[in-house]
């Protein structure tokens, strides 16, 4: 009854949302430990973000597979005979693969208590990997031509920032009140968060000025529902907030790191939320 | 998906001396009458709450001065593909000769690029209830009929249409109907601003209801009642 | 099927979707078009389906069409390329049809009832105690008095079965649903020019005026017609003007959609003749060759019904009516069509013929283009018959309504409760008067409850319909495929006979109706001794189809039933081409229509032995077999003298106005300025009650809010999805408005097919139910989304009969439209009995017998009365 359009699902529901938030702290905690061997201060993380990634990116690909309507066929991403290599799908499957064989030998390395150049080298492909994780899930947004705000060029270059952000937010619960590790970590989350927040605003901007499209998207991402997750907490709470935290005294000390990480993960899940869902709701409309 | 073809979205004509196959939609025929929809889901057994083929109205003007308008839906067998781009496992590909995009069902893991990089919603995602087909939860999508089309019949929309709204064939054949129908009349596609290079062509579309414009998103209230509903109850 | 043979199988045979199909797909090499249907596949298998054609009939319309049948169910239905009317084309609905089929709540064996009447407790029997049943409720009534067996049927395509049945009886009490379908369009037209409907010619028209017709959603004949309607708008380039009291589809594709206030498009159309025959815009030739009045005897008739007299009761511009009526005289050639918008009014009889009027008077009549006499065919029933019952039967003939000649079954249950006439068994067949009658369940709910007005009530369906809720016996028939039926349907200018073939064996224990009929006679006469079985001699349903078939001139040369079971129709005119979608012959071109049907000439041997009358009516052997002219000997129309009777006189005998006119309908002058008219109309996906069990019609179209325009929103203080609560003289209902430019602002309009409260889970959304009565369950059921599913109006709708053709008027009822309090819940309808009567009383004042029918005719001052009429038609019974 009435004027009437059919009524079209949206593609990928939250919990691919979710999964993005998993995969992003995985590969940040990866970095950590990475980290480690360059900044001695971030030693005492090594083996714990090391693990924790592990046990994330688990966690990931079990998001992932079951995501899939016919999560026993996973199995065809990784057949070379059905790979399509145009599809940033297919290359991140094959990053999670690569990342996930560098992760155990790396941990067997670290089990074994192994700190030579060896090991060091395992690190860093691990961590090269591990970057290719939001790199492909924000590429996996942006090659989307038709959604305003997914595809723009900096998509991947977000998922990084916000990794990090994560990371670096889950790594500063753990440091605990290890000082050394504390103040690396307060510039790791101050600086990826604040880049979060500049990359927010050129997209926002962007999106803004655009077409009738990218003007709706922008409407829906700033208004209602999705307005208070993706500007109340996304951007306010869990980027200026934590960012300005952070440049004030308070922020240097424990709870305010604390405070800050925690403000940080939350709104990086709003983000990843928002910015998964807000610009799907558009087409469903068509 | 040659160099060629990404120069234009408009002179693509799948495959030279390859056939070609398009649909031309006649909105000026289109009566609304939903016998393509239905004559499509019979065809497949598709599932409720999907669709292949949908016809969407519109009422414009204002009392009295008020038409209705439709305009009929489907895949536009894209020459230039997203969905097919987007495939992790190729279980969507593009067959040459004919130009039909299809599915290999039984490939398909189900992670729904295909659908999120379609910009038309011509995807959807098959509900695990059927009831005799036993192809669920894959992505599924109108095939341009192709076990008609290649046993020399018309699309069942086609074969259907009450309006004879739908006229479908080669483009590639300079004495078809398609082809004879897009070079007398001014024709539009939905969308070209996607280099996705549709074969549906619409003739007499009103580009209110064909662009991805704000109009396309002005919800009439009524809608809601309905999208609501769908939104509550439709699980797959 | 006389298709081409292609078995062309341009790719391997693969599945769809598999690697090897690409991979190996040679390339395509036939440049010709792709058939346009004839065949189907599965799409997974590409195993060809098999082919049975038959006759749809989820309408009343009688597609020509093909069953696919694939592992014995049904999957596809489509249009018969080789049917001259359908062209291989179906509407939404008839390709949803085996959905009657396989509806999971269809009734699959005999039921008796075992709690109170309605109570929905049901006893599964066998066809035996069924039958003897049956038959001794059948027997003890026969013994009383045969007419003391009633049966009221809707959607009759027995093809004579049923009065074979009754006549076998010897009942007269025959009751149909004509009077809430369209009959005082058939009585506006039978009297002027003979058949019941026109067969415009929208193909090659060139201007076409539509009167209150949804032709591209509903009306007669809806996929035929709608065909060529956008082949003349498109190819033709011909204007179409629709009037109706909202957008409806075919006024929203139309050049012009014109609203007019309810019940007022006979003083328009009269207004336009106004113009037309002021300006001497009239074929003067046809109108004094065709007619019985003169050119004069029009002008004066039309004299006072000026366009600004017109503008004023109708809200048309009077510059509208002007132009309009201009157009329409001045382009050639121009046709009209009118469905129920006119009709389904208190004198909708007076307003059909006030439309019909203009093509008559512009010689549009039989022309290319213009406006055609229906063409149809008949066949002979086997023989013996039975002959007709011994006496009359006050329900089907009731003396008030002596032109309603389709009958006035809706005021029925008044009559049986005032005891008019005295009914012990009840039968419906194809019929749901406790939903789509006017007051439902207040007046028909009522009587079907009372055990002492209908003793015994059986119900012969295929689904649990409101009506049949209410039985005591459940006889469950088939579904339209299958069964055997003759068809035939003047759906368009050619004319064909056709086939319903069952296209697989009955499901459960069903019985399709004919047979079901003998079985019943079996059993009261099992010996032949009462000398009923002798008229029910055939073995089964195709015995009975032969007998039909089998000795037509032509179709038997062809080979009868043979031919029909192969081809579904006969004549095969020609050939579907694939390029056009028309129809062509030999030589490649669009076969060509028949015109001028009155225009052919007599031959010798019909004037043999005829006598030509004083005004040229050629008789023969007392009957009127054509029409001298011009010194040529026409057949004429198939009217009693042959000609177009602009002056209808048996009209006059009962003091109505023989020519064209207009009455407003008195309570639409004394309406307050808050009240509104509460309108109904069918839309494209569904059909009648029959439809709500159809899952994908009822996903496509499930609620029915009513229609309102933005100024009476505004008013009203409600917008889309508001509650608004309606109240008629009857009673009250409280549903949901939905806001839209496409209506008269005084009208509010309620789609029907929606807000049941049976006819199975899916209609009445109470799907955690199980298939009750013997269906098999849909796996689909589980997607369903919506969880709206309408109110249906018709229990606060009061009844009009129109006093000449007996129709009742659903157009007519004012309603004061508010918005819900807070007390009234979504959903909420209650109609009182009490009230349904008084306005029963009040419409029957209307009659030719009751007081108000000479204050309606002034002009008929000279009647004498009711007591004047000397040959009372009709009538009888108790
Ligand atoms: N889809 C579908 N098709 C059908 C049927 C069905 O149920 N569904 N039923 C079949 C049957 S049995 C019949 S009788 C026909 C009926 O076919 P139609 O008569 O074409 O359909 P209705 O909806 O009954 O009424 C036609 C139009 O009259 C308008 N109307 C109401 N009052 C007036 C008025 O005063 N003046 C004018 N000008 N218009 C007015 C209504 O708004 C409506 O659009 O359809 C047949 N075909
Ligand atoms: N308000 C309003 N009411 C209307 C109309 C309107 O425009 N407005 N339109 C009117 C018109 S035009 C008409 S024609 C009438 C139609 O009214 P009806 O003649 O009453 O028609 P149906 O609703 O089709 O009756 C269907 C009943 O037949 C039974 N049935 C269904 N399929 C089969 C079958 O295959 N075999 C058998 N034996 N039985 C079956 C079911 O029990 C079902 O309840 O409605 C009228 N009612
Ligand atoms: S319309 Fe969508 S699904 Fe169809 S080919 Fe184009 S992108 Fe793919
Ligand atoms: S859902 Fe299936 S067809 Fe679509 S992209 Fe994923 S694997 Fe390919
Ligand atoms: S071409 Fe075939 S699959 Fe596509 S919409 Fe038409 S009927 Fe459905
Ligand atoms: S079948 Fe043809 S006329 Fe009817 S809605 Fe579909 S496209 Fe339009
Ligand atoms: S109009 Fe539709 S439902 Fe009616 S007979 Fe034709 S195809 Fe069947
Ligand atoms: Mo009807």
């Amino acid at each position: 009854m009435g004027d009437y359009v059919w009524f079209h699902d949206v593609s990928w529901h939250a919990s691919y949302a979710i999964y993005f938030f998993v995969i992003g702290i995985c590969s940040g905690l990866a970095f950590l430990s990475y980290g480690s061997w360059i900044t001695p201060a971030l030693r005492p993380l090594r083996e714990k973000a090391a693990y924790l990634s592990f046990a994330l990116l688990a966690v990931g690909g079990v998001l992932l597979i079951a995501d899939l309507s016919q999560p026993m066929r996973f199995l065809n991403v990784l057949n070379p005979a059905y790979l399509n290599f145009t599809s940033p799908l297919a290359w991140g499957s094959l990053n999670i693969v690569a990342f996930g064989i560098a992760s155990v030998l790396y941990l067997m390395a670290l089990k074994k208590g192994d700190e030579t150049p060896r090991t060091k080298l395992i690190a860093t492909v691990t961590a090269l990997l591990a970057l290719g994780l939001p790199v492909y899930t924000g590429y996996d947004l942006t090659v989307h031509q038709s959604r305003p705000i997914w595809n723009t060029p900096v998509m991947p270059v977000l998922f990084v920032a916000l990794a990090i952000a994560s990371g670096s937010a889950v790594g500063s619960l753990v440091a605990g009140g290890n000082e050394a590790a504390r103040k690396v970590l307060h510039q790791y989350l101050l600086w990826s968060t604040a880049a979060v927040g500049v990359i927010l605003v050129s997209i926002l901007g962007t999106t803004n000025y655009g077409g009738a499209a990218s003007e709706l998207t922008f409407v829906i991402l700033t208004t209602g529902t999705m307005g208070l997750i993706f500007v109340g907490i996304g951007i306010l709470a869990g980027t200026a907030a934590p960012v300005a935290l952070l440049l004030a005294p308070v922020g240097h000390k424990q709870s305010g790191l604390m405070l800050s990480a925690l403000l940080v993960l939350v709104g990086s899940a709003a983000l990843r939320y928002a910015l998964l869902m807000g610009p799907q709701q558009l087409q469903t409309l068509y | 998906m040659s160099e060629e073809q990404r120069v234009s979205s408009i002179e693509t004509r799948g495959v030279a001396g390859k056939k070609r196959y398009a649909m031309v939609v006649d909105t000026r025929r289109c009566i609304g009458c939903m016998a393509c929809q239905v004559a499509c889901k019979a065809e497949y057994d598709t599932p409720l709450g999907v669709n292949r083929t949908w016809v969407p109205y519109k009422v414009v003007g204002k009392y009295p001065t008020v038409k209705k308008q439709f305009l009929p839906r489907l895949c536009n067998h894209c020459d230039d593909p997203p969905c097919v781009r987007n495939c992790p496992v190729d279980a969507t590909y593009k067959v040459e000769d004919g130009g039909f995009v299809l599915q290999r069902y039984e490939r398909c893991i189900g992670c729904r690029s295909c659908m999120a990089a379609c910009p038309y919603n011509a995807r959807f995602m098959l509900p695990a209830h059927r009831t005799y087909s036993s192809i669920t939860r894959v992505v599924d999508k109108c095939t341009f009929c192709f076990h008609r089309v290649t046993q020399n019949m018309v699309p069942a929309c086609v074969q259907t249409c009450v309006g004879r709204s739908r006229v479908f064939g080669d483009i590639n054949d300079p004495n078809s109907e398609v082809s004879y129908l897009v070079a007398r009349n001014p024709t539009q596609v939905l969308r070209p601003e996607e280099g996705t290079k549709p074969q549906v062509y619409y003739i007499g579309a009103d580009r209110n209801a064909t662009e991805f414009g704000r109009d396309a998103y002005h919800k009439p209230d009524v809608m809601e009642l309905d999208r609501s509903a769908f939104k509550r109850n439709f699980k797959i | 099927m006389e298709m081409p043979k292609i078995t062309r199988r341009t790719f391997l045979k693969v599945s769809a979707g598999t690697t090897a199909a690409v991979a190996a797909a040679p390339r395509l090499l036939n440049a010709m078009e792709q058939e346009l249907g004839g065949k189907d596949f599965n799409p997974d298998s590409l195993a060809e389906r098999k082919a049975i054609p038959i006759t749809c009939h989820v309408c009343n319309i009688q597609d020509g069409a093909i069953a696919f049948v694939e592992n014995g169910r049904v999957v596809k239905l489509e249009g018969n390329p080789e049917h001259v009317s359908t062209r291989g084309r179906l509407c939404a609905k008839g390709n949803a049809g085996m959905w009657y089929s396989y509806d999971p709540d269809r009734i699959l064996y005999p039921l008796k009832r075992v709690g109170a009447r309605g109570e929905g407790k049901w006893k599964r029997i066998t066809w035996d105690e069924a039958l003897a049943e049956v038959a001794q409720k059948l027997d003890a009534a026969l013994k009383e008095d045969p007419n003391t067996i009633a049966v009221k049927k809707g959607r009759d395509r027995s093809g004579g079965a049923w009065g074979r049945f009754m006549n076998t009886l010897g009942s007269a009490t025959v009751l149909n649903h004509t009077s809430v379908c369209e009959s005082s369009k058939k009585i506006g037209m039978e009297p002027t020019w003979g058949p019941d409907i026109e067969t415009p010619d929208f193909a090659n028209a060139k201007y076409v005026l539509n009167f209150g017709s949804n032709i591209l959603e509903a009306a007669y004949f809806h996929n035929p017609l709608s065909q060529r309607v956008t082949e003349g708008r498109v190819d033709n380039h011909m204007k179409i003007v629709t009037f109706d009291v909202r957008l409806s589809n075919t006024a929203g594709f139309s050049d012009e959609w014109i609203p007019v206030f309810p019940g007022t498009d006979g003083a328009v159309a009269l207004a336009m003749g106004h113009v037309i025959l002021r300006d001497n815009l009239q074929d003067t030739d046809f109108i004094e060759t065709w007619t019985n009045v003169t050119v004069k005897e029009l002008k004066d008739n039309y004299k006072p019904y000026t366009p600004e007299w017109a503008s004023k009761i109708s809200g048309v511009p009077a510059e509208t009516i002007e132009r309009v009526a201009r157009e329409f005289a001045t382009t050639k050639p121009a046709t009209l069509f009118t469905y129920r918008g006119p009709a389904k009014h208190l004198y909708g009889s007076y307003n059909e013929r006030s439309c019909m009027m203009l093509p008559i008077m512009t010689g549009n009549i039989e022309t290319r283009g213009g406006y055609c006499l229906p063409r149809g065919m008949g066949w002979p029933q086997p023989n013996p018959q039975p002959p007709g019952p011994k006496h009359g039967s006050y329900l089907s003939t009731p003396p008030d309504y002596p032109l309603a000649g389709h009958k006035v079954s809706h005021l029925v249950p008044f009559w049986i409760a005032e005891g008019k006439q005295k009914i012990n068994v009840y039968m419906t067949y194809q019929d749901n008067p406790v939903y789509t009658n006017p007051g439902a369940r207040a007046v028909w709910g009522r009587l079907f409850k009372d055990e002492k007005l209908i003793p015994y009530y059986i119900s012969m369906s295929s689904h649990m319909g409101e009506e049949t809720a209410l039985a005591d016996i459940i006889l469950p028939d088939c579904p339209y495929l299958e069964r055997w039926e003759p068809e035939s349907m003047p759906n368009s200018l050619w004319p064909w006979l056709g086939v319903r073939q069952p296209v697989h064996a009955s499901l459960g224990e069903s019985r399709e109706n004919r047979v079901m009929l003998r079985d019943i006679i079996h059993k009261l006469d099992p010996d032949g001794k009462r000398g009923m079985k002798q008229f029910w001699n055939f073995k089964d349903g195709e015995d009975y189809m032969k007998q039909h078939f089998d000795n037509i001139p032509g179709l038997k040369e062809a080979g009868g039933l043979k031919f029909l079971k192969e081809h579904g129709v006969w004549p095969i005119y020609g050939k579907l081409d694939p390029k056009s979608g028309k129809v062509t012959d030999k030589t490649g071109r669009e076969i060509k229509a028949e015109y001028g049907l009155h225009k052919k000439e007599l031959s010798d041997a019909d004037m043999a032995g005829a006598v030509v009358g004083k005004d040229g009516v050629i008789s023969k052997n007392g009957k009127a077999i054509g029409v001298k002219r011009n010194g040529k000997n026409y057949v004429g129309f198939p009217t009693g003298n042959r000609v177009i009777n602009v002056r209808v006189d048996q009209w006059a005998e009962y003091g109505f106005n023989p020519m064209p006119t207009f009455k407003r309908i008195p309570w639409h002058e004394t309406m307050k300025e808050d009240e509104m008219i509460l309108s109904t109309f069918k839309l494209n996906v569904h059909k009648q009650s029959r439809t709500a069990a159809v899952k994908w019609l009822a996903e496509i179209a499930h609620s029915n809010p009513a229609w309102m325009n933005p100024v009476t929103a505004k008013k009203l203080g409600v917008k889309t999805g508001d509650l608004v609560r309606i109240e008629t003289r009857v009673g009250h209902m409280v549903t949901k408005a939905y806001v839209t430019e496409g209506i008269h602002p005084k009208v509010i309009s309620i789609p029907t097919a929606f807000g049941h409260w049976e006819y199975g889970r899916l209609a009445t959304l109470k799907l955690k139910d199980k298939p009750a009565f013997g269906g098999t369950e849909d796996a689909d059921l589980q997607n369903v989304w919506w969880d709206d599913r309408g109110v249906h109006p018709n229990d606060i709708i009061p009844v009009v009969a129109d006093p000449i053709g007996g129709s009742q008027g659903w157009y007519d009822t004012v309603a004061k439209v508010t918005k819900a309090g807070p007390n009234d819940k979504y959903g909420d309808i209650q109609g009182d009995w009490q009230k349904h009567v008084e306005a029963y009383k009040e419409t029957m004042r209307y009659a030719y017998t009751g007081d108000l029918h000479r204050k309606m005719h002034p002009e008929m001052a000279s009647w004498g009365g009711p007591e004047s009429v000397k040959h009372k038609a009709g009538g009888g019974g108790h």
